[in-house]
C-alpha cells in the first residue's frame, strides 16, 4: 500500500480484514480508536473503508432487493402431520399388502421349493447364499458382511461427528465396530483360468481346488477336485467334478460326473452324464439324456424341458413344455402350458400340474397316484371379491412404501416428483438406464468378481422399479388435486395417484404399456433428481 | 404487527388453531421464502426449504423465547434448515486454518472496488452470490439478509467465532472476482486475493 504523503509512524495502515472489523464494529474500543485515529489522517485508508461500507449496503440491497412473489404451491401454510386414523389405516394396508406378499408369493414358492428337496427356511439364502448354486457364497457372504459393517461404522462415525466430545459415544462406536470386525473371515482358496481364447483341463489331470474358468470355451477333461464355476460361450464337461458345477454360458454339454449340483444358466443345457445331487438350470431348453441321470432333485425354469433320463428325486419345472419319458423318484410339480407323459414314464410320487391345458398322458405312463391337475384361467379373477381384496392390499402396500419414503428421505422423495413432471426425458432417461442398468448387470455378472455387484444391481433396479410408481403416482395426484403443501396434502395425492396406476394396471389390454409406461417414467425422474443431487454436491474448488 | 399482537397471535399458534397459523404464515412466508432464495442457489429447494422450515417452526414453537424477537429466531430456524440442507448434500473442500494464511493483506484498490460496485446491478450481484461456495454464501446472506451478529452466524455455520470476519471477507473476495471474471477468478482471489 501506498502512503499518501503524511507520514504515520505510530498509526501503522491497517489492513482489509481489520478496516471490515472496523466497520462491522467487532474491534475492542482501544484498536476501534486507533483506526479512527489513523482514518482521520490517511486518505488511502479512509478510502478504504469508505468503499467497504459502501460495498456492504451495495451487498445488502441486492440481497433485499427482487421481490420475489412467493411461489403459488407455497401459498397455503403447511398442515401438521395426517391424523392418527390415517396412520393406522396405511399401516394397516401395509401390514395387509406385506400378508399378502407374503401368502400370495413369497410362501408358496418356499413350499414348492421345499416339496422338491430344498428346505432352508429362507428363499434367498436358499438362492444365492447358502450353497444351493455354490459353497463359496459363504466366504463372499462373510467379505461383504464386513464391507458392509465397515460402511455402516464409517456412517455412523460421521452421523456422530458432533458428539465426539463425549467419549461414552466414541466408546461404543469403536467397541461396536472393533467386535463386528474381529469376527473372522476366511478366504476361499481357488484355482482362476482364463482361456484364451479357449480353456481345456486335459485328461489325466486333476485340479486339486475350486477352479473358475472364464473363456469362449470351456472344456473339463480331466477331474476337478472343488467346485467348477464356468462364465463360457460354451462348457463342456467330459471329466469328474467332485464338488458343484455353477455355469454361466450359452450351451453346457455334461457329459461326465458330478459328486454334487450342477446350477446352470445358459440357452440350452444337455445332461448325458451322472450328476449325483440336484440339478437347477435356467435354461432356454434342458435335455436330461438317456443316458444321463439325476441323483437327487431337478429344479429347471425353462421353455422347454426333456426328461429322457431319471431323476431320482422331484421334479419341480416352470416352463412352457415339459416332457417326462423316464423315471421320477419323487414328486412331480409342473407349471407350465404343454404338459406330456411319455408311455416310459414311471413317475413314483404325487404329480401335480397347474396350465391352461390338460396333460397328455400316454397309455401305458406309470403313475403312483392320480394327476392332480388345476387348469389356470387365462385371465384374471374378476368376478371374486378376493381379486379385488388382492388390488386394495398391493395398492395399500404402494402407498405405505411411497408414505415411508416420504418421511425418511422427502429430499429425494420431492426431487423425484419434480422430476417428474419432465415427462419425455424422464422416459427417454428411464429407459436408457433401465436398459443400462440390466446390460450392465449382465457385464458384472460374467465376471467372478463382480458376480455379488451384478445381482445387487438388478436388486437395486427392481426396487427402484417398485418405487417409480410413487412418483409417477404423486404427479398424477397434484395434476388432479392441485399443488398444495404438507405432507397430508402429499399423502393424499399418492393415495389418489397410485389408486388410478393399479386401475389402469388392472385393465388386460393396457396393463403391460401403461406399466412399462410408469417404470420407465418413474425410474427416468429417480434418475434425473439423483443426477441433480449430484451434480449440486460437486463442491466448487476452494 | 405490533409486538402485542404478535405474542396473541403465537398463543393462539399453539393452541391450534389452524387460522392463526394461517396468518402467522401468510405474514413471514415471503421473507422466509427469499432468505432461502438467498442462501439456496436452486429455486426448487428454496421451496421445499420454506415448507420444511414452517413445520419446524410448528414443531418447535414451544421452545421460543418471546423474550426474543420472533423474526430472529424465525430467521435463525431458517438459516440452520439451509445449512443443514447445504451441509448434508456438500462435501466442503476450504479448511478454516488454510483461509486465515492466503487471505490478502494488502489494501484492495477503491476506485476499482468502487467501479465494480457501480457497473453490476443488484440482479448480477445476486447471481453472482448463487455462484459462490456454500459458507461464502451463507456467510453474506446471514449477516446481510439476516442481520445475524458474528456469534450467531459462528453458531449456524460451525466455525469459531473469530472466523466469521475472515469468512465475510473472503466471500467478498470471491464474490468480486466473480463478477470481474467468473468462477475461475473466484478460485484465483481465494487462493491469492485481488482486489
Amino acid at each position: 500500500m501506498t502512503d499518501s504523503g503524511t507520514s504515520h509512524i505510530e498509526s501503522p495502515h491497517f489492513d482489509e480484514m481489520t478496516g471490515l472489523l472496523y466497520l462491522e464494529q467487532q474491534l475492542d474500543d482501544v484498536r476501534s480508536k486507533g483506526i479512527q485515529s489513523h482514518a482521520n489522517t490517511c486518505e488511502s485508508c479512509r478510502e478504504l473503508l469508505r468503499v467497504l461500507k459502501n460495498e456492504g449496503v451495495w451487498l445488502r440491497e441486492a440481497m433485499l432487493g427482487d421481490e420475489e412473489p412467493i411461489p403459488a404451491r407455497l401459498i397455503g401454510a403447511p398442515a401438521k402431520g395426517t391424523a392418527p386414523w390415517g396412520w393406522m389405516a396405511a399401516l394397516g394396508f401395509g401390514a395387509a399388502g406385506a400378508y399378502t406378499l407374503w401368502s400370495g408369493f413369497v410362501e408358496p414358492w418356499m413350499s414348492q421349493a421345499s416339496d422338491v428337496g430344498f428346505t432352508q427356511g429362507n428363499l434367498m439364502t436358499m438362492l444365492f447364499f447358502s450353497g444351493a448354486f455354490w459353497s463359496g457364497w459363504g466366504d463372499v457372504l462373510n467379505l461383504i458382511e464386513f464391507m458392509a459393517v465397515a460402511t455402516l461404522g464409517a456412517v455412523a462415525l460421521w452421523a456422530l461427528r458432533r458428539y465426539f466430545r463425549r467419549q461414552t459415544t466414541v466408546a461404543a462406536v469403536t467397541g461396536l465396530l472393533g467386535l463386528f470386525l474381529m469376527t473372522p473371515f476366511t478366504a476361499h482358496a481357488a484355482e482362476t483360468e482364463r482361456g484364451s481364447p479357449s480353456y481345456t483341463l486335459p485328461a489325466g489331470q486333476e485340479i486339486k481346488t475350486d477352479l473358475f474358468v472364464t473363456a469362449d470355451r470351456t472344456q473339463i477333461d480331466g477331474d476337478v477336485d472343488g467346485d467348477l464355476v464356468a462364465f463360457s460361450h460354451e462348457v463342456e464337461v467330459n471329466g469328474h467334478v467332485k464338488g458343484d458345477i455353477l455355469a454361466f454360458t450359452a450351451e453346457l454339454r455334461m457329459n461326465g460326473t458330478v459328486d454334487g449340483n450342477v446350477r446352470v444358466f445358459s440357452q440350452s443345457a444337455v445332461v448325458n452324464g451322472a450328476v449325483a445331487k440336484n440339478l437347477m438350470g435356467f435354461v432356454g431348453t434342458l435335455d436330461l439324456a438317456e443316458k444321463g441321470s439325476v441323483g437327487g432333485s431337478a429344479t429347471i425354469f425353462s421353455s422347454n424341458g426333456v426328461f429322457n433320463g431319471p431323476v431320482k428325486g422331484d421334479v419341480m419345472a416352470f416352463a412352457h413344455e415339459i416332457d417326462l419319458n423316464n423315471l421320477v423318484g419323487g414328486n412331480v410339480k409342473v407349471r407350465g402350458e404343454v404338459f406330456r407323459i411319455a408311455s416310459t414314464a414311471q413317475l413314483s410320487g404325487r404329480t401335480v400340474f397347474e396350465g391352461p391345458k390338460e396333460p397328455d398322458v400316454q397309455s401305458g405312463a406309470k403313475l403312483a397316484t392320480p394327476m392332480e391337475v388345476t387348469m389356470r384361467r387365462p385371465t384374471p379373477e374378476y368376478s371374486t371379491a378376493r381379486y379385488y381384496l388382492h388390488q386394495l392390499f398391493w395398492w395399500g402396500a404402494a402407498f405405505v412404501f411411497g408414505m415411508v419414503l416420504l418421511l425418511v428421505a422427502p429430499g429425494v422423495f420431492l426431487d423425484a416428483t419434480s422430476q417428474a413432471k419432465n415427462v419425455g426425458p424422464a422416459m427417454g432417461i428411464g429407459l436408457l438406464f433401465f436398459a443400462g442398468a440390466v446390460f450392465g448387470g449382465f457385464i458384472a455378472c460374467i465376471t467372478v468378481v463382480g458376480l455379488s455387484v451384478g445381482i445387487v444391481l438388478w436388486l437395486i433396479l427392481a426396487v427402484a422399479i417398485y418405487t417409480s410408481q410413487i412418483y409417477v403416482g404423486e404427479w398424477i395426484g397434484e395434476k388432479l388435486l392441485g399443488a398444495a403443501v404438507g405432507t397430508g396434502a402429499i399423502l393424499v395425492r399418492l393415495a389418489l395417484g397410485l389408486a388410478i396406476i393399479h386401475v389402469i394396471a388392472a385393465i388386460p389390454i393396457v396393463r403391460v404399456p401403461a406399466s412399462l409406461v410408469v417404470v420407465m417414467w418413474g425410474l427416468g425422474a429417480h434418475v434425473m433428481a439423483v443426477q441433480k443431487r449430484m451434480r449440486q454436491q460437486t463442491p466448487l474448488p476452494a | 404487527m405490533n409486538s402485542t399482537e404478535l405474542s396473541e397471535l403465537l398463543s393462539r399458534v399453539r393452541a391450534g388453531d389452524m387460522d392463526a397459523w394461517g396468518e402467522l404464515y401468510r405474514t413471514h412466508a415471503p421473507a422466509i421464502f427469499r432468505f432461502c432464495r438467498r442462501a439456496l442457489p436452486a429455486r426448487e429447494d428454496a421451496e421445499d426449504a420454506t415448507n420444511e422450515v414452517f413445520m419446524k417452526v410448528r414443531a418447535k414453537l414451544g421452545t421460543y423465547d418471546s423474550s426474543r424477537p420472533f423474526t430472529a429466531w424465525l430467521y435463525k430456524v431458517a438459516s440452520n434448515h439451509c445449512w443443514d440442507m447445504l451441509r448434508r448434500r456438500r462435501i466442503r473442500q476450504d479448511l478454516e486454518t488454510g483461509d486465515l494464511e492466503t487471505l490478502p493483506l494488502e489494501h484492495p484498490d477503491p476506485d476499482q472496488l468502487e467501479k465494480l460496485q457501480i457497473e453490476h446491478t443488484s440482479k448480477e450481484v445476486r447471481n453472482g452470490l448463487a455462484k459462490l461456495p456454500d459458507r461464502a454464501r451463507m456467510a453474506l446472506v446471514l449477516r446481510y439478509f439476516g442481520d445475524m451478529s458474528y456469534d450467531e452466524i459462528a453458531e449456524t455455520l460451525g466455525v469459531r467465532r473469530a472466523f466469521v470476519g475472515v469468512l465475510l471477507l473472503r466471500a467478498r473476495h470471491q464474490l468480486r472476482a466473480i463478477l470481474q471474471g467468473g468462477a475461475e477468478s473466484a478460485h484465483e482471489a481465494t487462493a491469492g486475493g485481488r482486489l
